[in-house]
């Protein structure tokens, strides 16, 4: 540990404890993302109470969705990689289909019964609640918004087609300001069915080649939702002194003198004073741990994104609870594919986006956003290996200007008209010296914790640096020069009081994006 | 300013006696020329791009030659301190910031203007004003000199102008297309606060595919201690609205103040009278870099429109005489504007700045905005153009409100106002921003419908080519966003390429405000916030 305590001595010291704790959880389970969830066209939901955790050690009284177990309930298959789907869990599984699907959903409430009914909505999807071995009889018991499963047990099944695909939200449609928050949501990815238009082959981790269906024109088929990677964001914030009212009232025993409520109608959801803030249930650090980390036994999903230059990253977002999010992506803009499923297209050419290019895709409770975000450093006028002319170094460009020939190469997809010009050709002290720029003397700077000790990506960038010896010295930093070596962005929130838990900073919703060099394995299961 | 120094003294020798083994800190980068623009001014016109080859100097050995596009551009400059400061709200409450301030440009910025200088122009020295904000003379004073808002140089002069010159919103940062940007950081440290030891940073908020290097972001690169310097380097990106804040813990960074405006104009401001601004961006797809081409990039920026249908090379909208500015390169004048007004929209929790100043612990969960900003100014003195000019500084006009700090003296610390004026049948771009850290604001227009033209610094294109413009009387944005919105006092013009106005909307004062009554406020007073004027002469 003492390696840490170098490291960041030069933060803000009244943000040494939780950095501590940032770098300590990061060390012990560096992993990455993807989009986990269980697959297949029958789901058995239970809706049950547990805890999640917030890294302020908070334990915090929630409901979520599971899966539900039992003699006749077939265990859950997993995508794209094994895990587990505990029997209460925020966000609920991802439910992974495929397009043309018929999707049963049996949701059993085991909900303490002061909590009542509950059920599930599928926005965008025809939902049938009748019994899917005979539809003359319905499931589950009369709700305002859809049927709902009775309390103490009760079920309702809702069958519908997964016609539409894309990313979709799913929640409880029973009083929804309180279950919601509780922790009452999901999502629903769905695959698309005809990908002939794109000519990537399926990433290790992902599930599908594309997003969407090909977009068939008049005179091709292309399909410009490929993607090489992906990931799923739900974001949601939560007022921990409703869950402490709720917690109350579902454990209160009835005695003498002590009259129990028998309903949550007398939670006070306003006024609402959210204090953490939520990207797939978890807070920052806890967000960047692994999927399935066993510590995490209701808050399965991770927020730790990883990509090469020249990746197409598919971003699915999805909002949640009440508030709008403006999630900012440092690095790049973000192509807006579909919204709910729904591709947004030229009104002239139905083969080509019309969805705007966002630097901040801003979240809003209910709706599912898909969008392609790529990062080259293209155009940055500084060639960001650090290569310098004679070192021997290629970067023969392709048509779009890209180094694409050698797929193993040190700089796959560097951008060959930056090739040779590194940052600096002369240490700290010759301004102008054949920069562009000149760097100071390391020593006036304070290092963050990804930052490598060089501007440079990639496992030649210590070495290719000129100048003072970069600093902190390799390998004592989360995204070590050594081994990762990549280049580090901030995904967050931009109404920054959300980047921190229950007034800590960081925390909240926050996590890193790693540009990877191309010759570093991302392995998305870790 | 004894005050002052007595504080500031024991934290700059503690900082740099820790931390620095070099002997000067403090150091501003602005090469005269550079690779890219081995002239270091701008070239006149862009008709597209010329190719040619760039000089690159090795450790050991000749220059090597590489193979370069010449779209123009310059070499542009600009230096900011960041520290503390002060600022006055509209109800007259004095407010404590973290903030940058200028120090380079400093009468441009004090007028409301972008304080981006040409190389040449910014390695002259400041020769404006007998003496420093702290009332220390200026010995390179030099009443009529030529460009005299060089950059603030000399480690004394750079505390004599930094401290406690934090400025609200930051200093205005203006940048064209091709041109290198070195914006260079100079941490003066925060004399109200020297138990924080803070570092700050620069992100520069939207630029694309960015190297964590320069991003700002302290977790991922560097950030810089009091008493240290630091040159951002940047290649202008794609034309644009974007803006930039500090990034050292934005939460509190942000609400506090630090955050400011970076807007990039395009090319197309520079095609040549008598050419098509559609041709010149045809032209420009011969560069991948400026290129944007659709079925290759799916994040291409500014993609040919479908029209003109005139694709002659006098075709389109001629890009004609001085005053043609457009917002983007759209190939077809429709963002063309004759006035533009950069517009930040920011919101202070007055209880959180005074706990930011008294080293109290601070609520993040707890912040409840009370004074709604536009450009760092509240209703009513979001149309004071005059201010209270304080004569002692300078020799040139300034809109800008003066602050007095701890130490007694007067600093321009709000110097943009956001009164929009325009003439009968003229158009204004509205460069909208929002760095606002706790809630989303609408910003509304009576009178003269808004047409959002881009979104996050992209045109509203689709990959078809159409613009997807909208009318609308009212925007939105959250915390990270900006959008471009053309004010268009003409309701009917004639045909291109003049789009001469036939009917002209009447002379009179319109408003630009917020819907969100209750944004209407400066705290306790009950009108005011955000709200600005637009008026039609």
């Amino acid at each position: 540990m003492s390696d840490f305590k170098m490291q960041i001595q030069t933060s803000a010291s009244r943000l040494l404890p939780l950095l501590a704790v940032a770098l300590i959880s990061l060390l012990t389970a560096t992993t990455w993302a993807a989009v986990p969830g269980i697959t297949g066209q029958t789901f058995n939901l239970t809706a049950q109470q547990s805890y999640v955790t917030q890294p302020d050690g908070a334990a915090v009284y929630s409901w979520g969705y599971g899966c539900a177990t039992g003699a006749n309930v077939a265990a859950p298959s997993f995508l794209p990689f094994p895990g587990f789907c505990n029997p209460m869990q925020v966000p609920g599984p991802t439910l992974i289909v495929n397009e043309g699907d018929t999707v049963v959903v049996t949701l059993t409430n085991n909900l303490p019964a002061a909590a009542g009914n509950t059920s599930i909505l599928f926005p965008g999807f025809q939902v049938s609640t009748t019994d899917p071995s005979n539809s003359a009889v319905q499931t589950g018991v009369q709700g305002l918004l859809t049927r709902e499963a009775a309390s103490g047990g009760g079920t309702v099944t809702y069958t519908f087609i997964a016609n539409k695909p894309g990313t979709h939200s799913y929640y409880s449609g029973t009083q929804s300001d309180l279950q919601v928050e509780m922790g009452l949501y999901g999502a629903v990815v769905v695959l698309p069915k005809n990908v002939a238009g794109c000519s990537n082959s399926k990433g290790e981790y992902s599930l599908a080649v594309a997003a969407y269906d090909d977009l068939v024109g008049a005179t091709s088929t292309v399909n410009p939702s490929c993607y090489d990677r992906e990931y799923l964001f739900q974001f949601a914030e939560m007022d921990p002194r409703i869950h402490t009212q709720a917690e109350a009232i579902a454990t209160c025993a009835a005695g003498p003198g002590v009259i129990c409520p028998t309903t949550m109608q007398t939670v006070a959801t306003e006024p609402y004073h959210p204090t953490y803030f939520l990207i797939n249930g978890r807070s920052m650090p806890d967000d960047m741990d692994a999927n399935y980390a066993p510590e995490y036994p209701a808050q399965p999903y991770n927020g730790n994104p990883h990509m090469h230059p020249g990746d197409l990253t598919l971003v699915r977002v999805i909002g949640t609870g009440r508030w709008q999010h403006p999630f900012h992506e440092h690095g790049n803009h973000v192509r807006v594919l579909a919204r709910d499923g729904n591709l947004l297209l030229s009104a002239s050419d139905s083969t080509k986006l019309a969805g705007p290019l966002l630097f901040t895709t801003t979240t809003t409770p209910g709706q599912a956003l898909d969008g392609i975000f790529y990062w080259t450093g293209k155009g940055l006028n500084w060639d960001i290996y650090g290569h310098k002319p004679g070192d021997g170094s290629v970067c023969i460009p392709d048509a779009n200007g890209y180094y694409t020939a050698d797929s193993g190469a040190l700089n796959y997809y560097e951008w060959c008209a930056d090739h040779d010009k590194p940052l600096e050709t002369h240490p700290y002290g010759s301004v102008g010296s054949g920069g562009p720029a000149t760097l100071p003397d390391a020593n006036i700077l304070a290092d963050g914790a990804w930052y490598g000790g060089s501007p440079y990506l990639g496992p030649d960038a210590t070495a290719n640096a000129v100048g003072t010896s970069p600093i902190p010295p390799a390998g004592t930093v989360v995204n070590s020069p050594t081994t990762e070596a990549g280049y580090a962005f901030m995904w967050h929130s931009h109404n920054e009081r959300e980047i921190t838990t229950n007034d800590i900073f960081p925390g909240g919703m926050l996590m890193m994006m790693l540009v990877d060099p191309p010759v570093f394995h991302i392995n998305e299961a870790q | 300013m004894r005050k002052s120094h007595h504080i500031w003294l024991p934290v700059l020798l503690v900082c740099v006696g820790t931390a620095i083994a070099s002997a000067q800190s403090f150091k501003v980068q602005c090469p005269a020329k550079t690779s890219l623009h081995p002239s270091g001014t701008a070239s006149a016109s862009f008709a597209g791009p010329v190719q040619g080859t760039i000089s690159i100097h090795p450790d050991f050995g000749s220059d090597f030659q590489l193979a370069s596009n010449d779209n123009g551009g310059a070499v542009k400059c600009q230096e900011v301190s960041g520290g503390d400061g002060y600022a006055t709200m509209a109800d007259g409450t004095q407010t404590y910031l973290f903030g940058f301030g200028p120090l380079s440009g400093l009468g441009l910025i004090a007028n409301g203007q972008p304080g981006t200088q040409l190389a040449d122009d910014f390695n002259k020295p400041y020769t404006d004003g007998p003496n420093f904000f702290n009332g220390q003379p200026n010995p390179n004073y030099d009443p009529g000199a030529p460009n005299p808002n060089g950059a603030i140089t000399d480690v004394a002069a750079i505390m004599h102008t930094g401290v406690m010159n934090a400025n609200m919103p930051a200093p205005l940062i203006a940048i064209d297309e091709d041109d290198e940007l070195f914006l260079t950081l100079t941490n003066v440290g925060m004399i109200m606060r020297p138990d924080l030891f803070e570092q700050h940073t620069i992100h520069f908020h939207g630029y694309p595919n960015a190297s964590s290097f320069y991003d700002g972001v302290p977790d991922a690169s560097v950030a810089i201690n009091i008493g240290g310097s630091f040159t951002y380097y940047y290649l202008a990106p794609d034309a644009g609205t974007y803006f930039w804040h500090c990034h050292i813990t934005p939460p509190e960074h942000l609400q506090m103040g630090m955050v400011g405006q970076i807007y990039v104009r395009p090319r197309q401001n520079r095609v040549p009278s008598g050419m098509s601004v559609y041709q010149a961006l045809v032209n420009a797809q011969g560069d991948l870099r400026i290129a944007s081409n659709c079925s290759k990039d799916i994040l291409c920026s500014t993609p040919l429109p479908v029209m003109p249908i005139d694709n002659s090379p006098s075709g389109g909208y001629v890009s004609g005489t001085a005053t043609k500015m457009y917002a983007y390169n759209d190939g077809d004048g429709s963002t063309r504007y004759d006035h533009e007004y950069p517009i930040q929209i920011h919101g202070f929790d007055p209880n959180f700045h005074f706990v930011g100043m008294t080293f109290n612990p601070e609520g993040f969960a707890d912040m409840k905005d009370k004074y709604f900003l536009l450009n760092g100014r509240s209703y009513p003195d979001t149309v004071n153009f005059q201010g209270n000019w304080d004569t002692s500084y300078g020799t040139s006009a300034t809109p800008a409100l003066y602050t007095q700090v701890s130490d007694g003296t007067n600093h321009p610390s709000q110097p943009l106002p956001t009164l929009i004026q325009l003439k009968q049948g003229e158009r204004a771009l509205l460069r909208i921003s929002d760095l606002d850290v706790t809630e989303f604001q609408t910003l509304a227009s009576v009178g003269i419908p808004m047409q959002v033209i881009a979104l996050n610094a992209r045109l509203l294109r689709d990959e078809a080519g159409n613009n997807m413009y909208y009318n609308t009387n009212s925007i939105t944005l959250g915390g990270g966003e900006s959008l471009d919105v053309i004010l268009d006092t003409c309701t009917a013009r004639g045909p291109a390429p003049d789009y001469a106005c036939t009917t002209k909307m009447p002379t009179g004062k319109y408003f630009l405000y917020t819907p969100q009554l209750d944004h209407l406020s400066n705290d306790a007073e009950n009108f005011g916030g955000l709200m600005t004027e637009v008026v039609v002469n």
